[in-house]
């Protein structure tokens, strides 16, 4: 030690700020280690949320579909002609859905199109079927203003 | 009808009393308080009832009929078919009801249910053909009345970003006009070719919330109210132009500091009266002034009642007939009919 006091000022703060310097970069390569891992989990596990509940929510509306076509085979008059319109409208919506591109732009429009489509057939045929997973327009969000 | 030589005030015919709660809105039926026809009044409350008022011979006002156990929530809003064969009322119970007048009777013929929670206003198009609806779930909705009865859903509209307070055909063509708390009034239009509906025009000129809109009697301008205490006028510019297509709606005038609190209600004469209801309490009423055309249409204040109720102004509504007849319906839970009558002198 002795024989270094020349820098010894310099080398004080040398090894000071190299030492937090060190544990910064040991530091931050650990957070972003884990960060990452924890990020991933995450994302995962919202992916595997966000695509149940659309392919349940647009399974519901396939069925409903499913079953109102039926009808229509069996007896075509059952429906009057908006129904109707809008039951093929809805089919179609459907089809188009990109269910394997994603981050395509197009799907919360379709949603939407579908969630309106679906209430106003409901509301014409006069019936309450409700899907369960349908975010409520208002209600619980609009009560926080 | 002049209004530039003489004074005019409002002049309190009748107190009536019955609703519990407050009163929310007044609807002359149409085509009453002419050619001796009673004038007819249905007032909706937060007393979950209408109350029917009509004249009698010798012109006071009496409760006809009372419409219950229908609605679970307070009425809101309520609107004659243009026939005045049916009434319809909309709830903060989520539904819509409609009944038909007969005789002195009133049934509930239909509930059009669809909205996810409150339903704001009602309002049918010229013809009583289509009924419009609109709420706390920030769509509106457009029904058809068909025969039996029986109402089809047409369109469910979405693109207010908040509660939508309020919904207004055009009175000439079939145009939907919706104001709300997003400040915005929209006009909806149907596309002759996909026979959907949607918005052709966002009028964003408010500050606040648009509480109300109305129509002049030939549809060529609107008045619009809002919680920034302004009372706007727009006009139609393609029909102004002699134009018969939806051309955008344009503000041209603006009223200020006539009211002092939140202006709730709105009102156009068939001859041209503005009338303006708040929660200071007053109502006002505007003309057109004929002085200035060189930079477009401007109104001036023909009368102020101060005091017209003891609380909240929430309706005002002139009748269409021989007399010039307006009704108020208030927080104080009275409705008021007043007459515009010119001072002597």
């Amino acid at each position: 030690m002795s024989s270094q006091t020349v820098n010894s000022t310099e080398d004080i703060f040398d090894s000071s700020l190299n030492l937090e310097d060190t544990h910064y970069k040991e530091g931050y390569s650990e957070g972003y280690t884990d960060g990452l891992n924890s990020g991933k989990d995450e994302g995962n596990q919202v992916g595997l949320k966000k695509g149940f509940e659309v392919g349940e929510e647009l399974g519901f509306y396939r069925g409903c579909i499913d079953v109102w076509n039926a009808a229509i085979l069996v007896e075509p008059t059952c429906f009057s002609s908006r129904v109707q319109k809008s039951i093929k409208q809805m089919d179609e919506l459907l089809c188009k859905y990109p269910f394997s591109d994603p981050e395509n732009e197009s799907t919360t429009d379709i949603i939407d199109s579908l969630r309106l489509k679906f209430r106003a057939i409901c509301a014409t045929l006069n019936i309450r079927l409700e899907y369960d997973g349908y975010p409520k327009a208002s209600g619980i969000d609009n009560s926080r203003f | 009808m002049n209004f530039d030589d003489d004074d005019f005030e409002l002049r309190e015919i009748q107190r009536l009393e019955g609703h519990t709660d407050r009163v929310w809105s007044v609807a002359w039926k149409p085509d009453t308080g002419i050619n001796g026809v009673p004038a007819v009044l249905a007032s909706c409350s937060g007393d979950k009832t209408v109350r029917i008022w009509e004249q009698n011979s010798i012109g006071s006002f009496q409760c006809q009929a009372v419409l219950e156990e229908t609605h679970t929530r307070t009425v809101r809003s309520c609107a004659w078919s243009p026939s005045g064969k049916y009434l319809a009322t909309a709830s903060f119970d989520a539904t819509t009801a409609i009944w038909e007048n007969v005789g002195v009777d009133f049934e509930c013929v239909s509930s059009l249910e669809g909205h996810d929670n409150e339903v704001k206003s009602v309002s049918w198009n010229a013809s009583g053909t289509l009924l419009a609806t609109s709420g706390r779930d920030k769509s509106v909705w457009i029904w058809e009345a068909l025969p039996g009865n029986e109402f089809d859903c047409v369109s469910v509209l979405q693109g207010h970003t908040q509660d939508v307070k309020m919904v207004q055909w055009n009175p000439s063509m079939d145009t939907l006009f919706s104001c709300s708390y997003d400040n915005t009034i929209k006009v909806w239009v149907e596309d002759s070719d996909s026979e959907d509906w949607h918005c052709i025009q966002t009028l964003g000129e408010s500050t606040s919330t648009v509480w109300s809109v109305a129509f002049n009697a030939s549809g060529d301008k609107m008045v619009s109210c809002s919680d920034d205490l302004t009372v706007k006028i727009w006009i139609d510019v393609g029909r102004m132009q002699g134009l018969h297509k939806n051309a955008p709606w344009k503000h041209v005038c603006t009223l200020s500091g006539y009211h002092d609190r939140t202006i709730f209600s709105v009102h156009w004469s068939r001859e041209g009266i503005i009338a303006s209801g708040a929660a200071d309490d007053a109502i006002c009423l505007f003309v057109e002034n004929n002085d200035n055309e060189v930079d477009g249409p401007t109104f001036k204040l023909l009368s102020k009642k101060e005091k017209a109720h003891e609380m909240d102004v929430n309706s005002v509504q002139w009748n269409t007939g021989d007399k010039r007849l307006l009704a108020s319906a208030s927080d104080d839970g009275t409705v008021k009919i007043w007459e515009l009558v010119r001072l002597s002198g």
